[in-house]
């Protein structure tokens, strides 16, 4: 399974990043091989539309589970439809940390947005 | 003629200014172009006499005919269509009803559908001024379309002020579209000055000729005035705060009502406006 994971850096061992939409990277690690790779996030200086451009490189990267600090209401009926269910990362440090705590079955699952988005038309 | 009263900040005073100037003129009509907070109706009480809806179109999927090549998500600026390789999602509140996704469709999969967003309205004044308005239903991005028809439904009126939204956003913009000249309503204080200068980028690069006032003067300290002489920018006049008028406004009276001498000093002003516009397009 591909987790999709908010970083603000390129390695397991990064902090986790605490925005979705605008986050610096996506880390997506396959569970089953260990292994993962990293994107800069297109979305980061969106000016309009970041959830959705975000839940766009879920898509591309073949995501079938985030874990995210919140997600906007926006970002979370996409994601309802491309059927990639979210998980809330909460205290968690690292990456690593958030991997180890989705695995140990600690995390919630987000059924709520958080706050809206801030695009401008 | 087309002038266009705007400032950067809210709450300098472009309502003031406006409706007074607006209010003064027998012939003119006066726009309200802040659609997400319109006012200017209460003190122009119009009675109404046009009411409309404004609707907006967003792309729904024809899902016997796409074929999710993605050519429209990639297409999309604002990024309100996700696609995958067996499903595109169009979002319809981000979409900005350009049309362009049906455009770049080889496969005629994307239809329209119709939204509304808001509504216009426009009447006589109590004045003789006519007065038109909108309003952008609340959690709706964006008023653009609401101020196009403000501006369709006025383009042959001969003289039109517009009261423009606050900041520089594409609603903003679109008030400023075809705008023979702005007026930069600013206070002397430092915010009042710091919003200003982006107002004054934006009307550098939209090539509009404009002079600046100053409302509320005697408050706040000298930068706008500095600031002003700096860039070579004309102070057009200068209303003072005074306790009476803004008792007057927040009861809904234009300061022209009761103060003769603020009267004065607008048709001056609406003097001053006049001349530099025929010096600039000739009588327009």
């Amino acid at each position: 399974m591909i987790l999709a994971l908010c970083s603000t850096g390129k390695e397991l061992q990064s902090r986790v990043d605490e925005r979705f939409g605008r986050t610096a990277f996506f880390l997506f690690y396959n569970t089953d091989t260990a292994e993962s790779i990293v994107i800069e996030n297109s979305a980061k200086e969106a000016k309009g539309g970041a959830g959705a451009l975000a839940v766009q490189q879920l898509v591309d990267n073949h995501a079938e589970l985030l874990i995210a600090p919140e997600v906007g209401p926006q970002a979370l009926e996409a994601l309802n439809k491309f059927k990639i269910p979210a998980y809330k990362q909460g205290v968690v440090t690292t990456v690593q940390d958030a991997i180890k705590a989705w695995e140990n079955k600690t995390l919630d699952s987000i059924k709520d947005p958080g706050n809206k988005g801030l695009h401008k038309a | 003629m087309k002038i266009a009263v705007l400032s950067g900040k809210g709450g300098t005073g472009k309502t003031t200014v406006s409706n007074n100037l607006a209010a003064l003129l027998p012939d003119a009509t006066l726009i309200d172009c802040d659609v997400e907070e319109p006012n200017s109706h209460i003190f122009m009480n119009p009675e109404i006499n046009l009411e409309e809806d404004v609707q907006v179109c967003f792309p729904v999927i024809n899902e016997e005919n796409c074929i999710h090549c993605r050519k429209c998500a990639t297409f999309c600026n604002y990024n309100a269509i996700i696609a995958s390789s067996n499903m595109t999602l169009p979002m319809k509140e981000i979409c900005h009803d350009c049309g362009g996704c049906a455009l770049v469709c080889e496969y005629d999969a994307i239809n329209y559908e119709y939204r509304r967003i808001g509504k216009i309205f426009s009447g006589n004044s109590r004045f003789s001024t006519k007065l038109v308005y909108g309003s952008l239903k609340t959690g709706e991005l964006s008023g653009v379309k609401i101020i196009n028809r403000l501006k369709e439904i006025t383009k042959d009126d001969p003289l039109v002020i517009l009261d423009s939204p606050p900041g520089t956003s594409c609603s903003t913009v679109a008030t400023l579209e075809g705008c023979d000249y702005a007026l930069i309503v600013t206070e002397p204080t430092p915010f009042g000055v710091s919003d200003m200068k982006m107002v004054v980028e934006m009307l550098k690069e939209m090539k509009i000729p404009f002079a600046v006032v100053i409302n509320k003067a005697g408050l706040g300290d000298n930068e706008v005035f500095e600031y002003c002489r700096s860039e070579n920018l004309k102070i057009m006049g200068e209303f003072p705060f005074d306790q009476n008028i803004a008792q007057a406004y927040a009861v809904g009276k234009l300061a022209i009502e009761v103060n003769s001498e603020i009267r004065n000093s607008y048709y001056a002003l609406w003097e001053r406006i006049q001349n530099k516009v025929e010096a600039l397009y000739g009588n327009k």
